[in-house]
């Protein structure tokens, strides 16, 4: 189970042909893993949050009559 | 400029150090980090920041002015002196996250401009007044869409968990991160939280994932490689951050909602004896004209108020109770001259950190020209059972001058402290005190608020 959790994340992660920012920061492998899951949940949720704000939108939009 | 002193507490960047004279600050850019700061000036990011007051000001002055520095340093830019310089384990829970909140806003108005944060230091924050800004401008580096957050791991040891301790626990975090000065890790914050408090997403994923996922890895030895072949998209960095400012948006402590009742207690109509206490606050700051002045047990700063109206041009008050740090920062919410700060003034903030030097202590950050130290000595003197001599001779070395209140042992506020302990304090008397005060000084004025009550005494270090 402890080791699904590992690969999950390490999963989500692609090589990256991005060139390296001047980080001098130990990432720690805690943060590094939870980003890689993080990342879908939160692009789920901000893709999701735009959605709901649509429909929103269009529901709250009052049909005109005549 | 000769003169300018390298700071103790910056080393561990070799893109850059800090040094500072009298009249300013100034960041020797260096080699390894002239690229980045070149790209970050030529997209107008810093001028951008600091023209909206988020990044303190630089200059670019000549690289010669640091001779120090050997060989000269690419760009020697100059900086503003901040009036005080605080530490995060100082700051009282609404500047904790103004902080929080500000360097998130930092750092997603850079990503707007392609930029990133390399880290995420508490220590990087300063205020101006209660106005936070910020003030590494070597942490601003070129951003490529794919790059973790490498900081993720400092913001939350240094700004989410510590919040988290004020508002979920309702504990107060500054005694745990002056001792551990990188701030209070997941792991050690995970076990104190309950099932319930788990339920937060914001915790479940920042403290307990994460505490989770580290100390597995420990165990298992897993590693995950150089950050340059991590990835984390844009989209998802951003909802991060503005997930993590959603959160730390909302944060109260507990019970404040009881807030503004305390306050409109505390401003109503003041009293004679008041009156008299500002006009003599008034007059010393008038004839002092204190560029930085010491508010010591400030309270909700009504005296501060004062000394600010009467020409002092900095405040920093200090305090023992969070609450009435978070009266006074409410009440100067707004100002860039008045600063909350707490103080156990029995255990000052020490010099410590690496070199026992890295983060300076009260006493060397201690530049004020004046004080006020009203309704405190008892607190020292008869609270903490300080002999009065020492409490006196503390009080007079944090500034040259200054007013300092002595309530009798008949006064309620000093009852109060002996109300359930035996009297052990026979030198605690008006004759005692002034004799302590003329050691060290002159007194230049002295007036009692009410008959056989409470002295006020303006001194003059010798």
């Amino acid at each position: 189970m402890k080791q699904a959790v590992a690969y999950l994340g390490l999963g989500a992660v692609y090589m990256s042909l991005s060139s390296p920012a001047f980080a001098y920061l130990d990432g720690a492998t805690g943060s590094m893993l939870l980003q890689a899951l993080i990342g879908g949940a939160a692009t789920v949720a901000v893709v999701g949050r735009n959605y709901i704000a649509k429909a929103k939108e269009l529901l709250s939009r009052k049909p005109t009559r005549k | 400029m000769c003169d300018a002193v390298a700071d103790e507490g910056s080393f561990r960047d070799p893109g850059g150090r800090i040094f500072s004279s009298r009249s300013a600050v100034l960041r020797a850019v260096l080699e390894p980090s002239a690229p980045a700061y070149e790209a970050s000036r030529d997209a107008g990011l810093l001028r951008g920041l600091s023209d909206r007051g988020l990044l303190l000001p630089a200059k670019e002055i000549d690289p010669l002015a640091l001779p120090q520095v050997s060989p000269p340093p690419s760009y020697v830019l100059e900086h503003p002196r901040i009036p005080f310089i605080s530490y995060p384990y100082e700051w009282g829970f609404s500047l904790h996250k103004r902080a929080a909140l500000h360097h998130l806003d930092v750092h997603l108005s850079a990503l707007e401009d392609g930029f990133t944060l390399s880290d995420a230091t508490a220590y990087n924050v300063q205020f101006i007044g209660t106005q936070p800004v910020f003030i590494d401008h070597l942490s601003l580096i070129p951003y490529t869409d794919g790059d973790v957050w490498m900081g993720h791991r400092q913001f939350c040891m240094q700004f989410l968990n510590p919040l988290i301790f004020w508002a979920v626990l309702g504990v107060q975090p500054n005694h745990w991160f002056r001792g551990s000065l990188e701030g209070i890790a997941p792991e050690d914050l995970s076990p104190l939280l309950s099932w319930r408090q788990n339920l937060a997403w914001t915790i479940m994923t920042h403290v307990t994932a994460q505490a989770a996922l580290q100390t597995r890895a420990l165990r298992t030895g897993t590693t995950v490689g150089k950050p340059r072949d991590r990835r984390l998209p844009k989209s998802a960095l951003v909802g991060m951050l503005q997930g993590l400012r959603r959160y730390i948006d909302k944060l109260k402590l507990p019970g404040q909602t009881t807030l503004w009742g305390d306050y409109a207690e505390n401003t109503s109509y003041a009293n004679d004896e008041q009156v008299e206490k500002h006009r003599f606050v008034a007059e010393m700051v008038g004839e002092t004209g204190p560029a930085l002045l010491f508010d010591l047990g400030c309270n909700s700063g009504d005296y501060s108020q004062t000394s600010l109206e009467s020409g002092a041009k900095n405040v920093v008050g200090f305090d023992f109770d969070p609450g009435a740090l978070e009266r006074a920062y409410h009440r100067f919410q707004k100002s860039r001259a008045f600063l909350p700060l707490w103080l156990d003034a029995a255990n000052p903030s020490p010099s410590q950190g690496w070199g026992q030097a890295e983060r300076k202590g009260l006493a060397e950050r201690a530049d004020a020209d004046a004080l006020i130290a009203l309704a405190f000595i008892h607190h020292i003197a008869i609270g903490r059972n300080v002999p009065l001599d020492m409490a006196v001779r503390w009080i007079m070395s944090m500034a040259p001058t200054g007013v300092i209140e002595f309530p009798p042992k008949s006064d309620p506020m000093v009852q109060r402290l002996l109300s359930q302990r035996e009297d052990i304090f026979p030198d605690y008397c008006e004759e005692a005190f002034l004799a302590h005060v003329q050691h060290r000084g002159r007194i230049r004025a002295q007036k009692h608020v009410r008959t056989g009550g409470r002295l006020l005494v303006w001194y003059e270090r010798s």
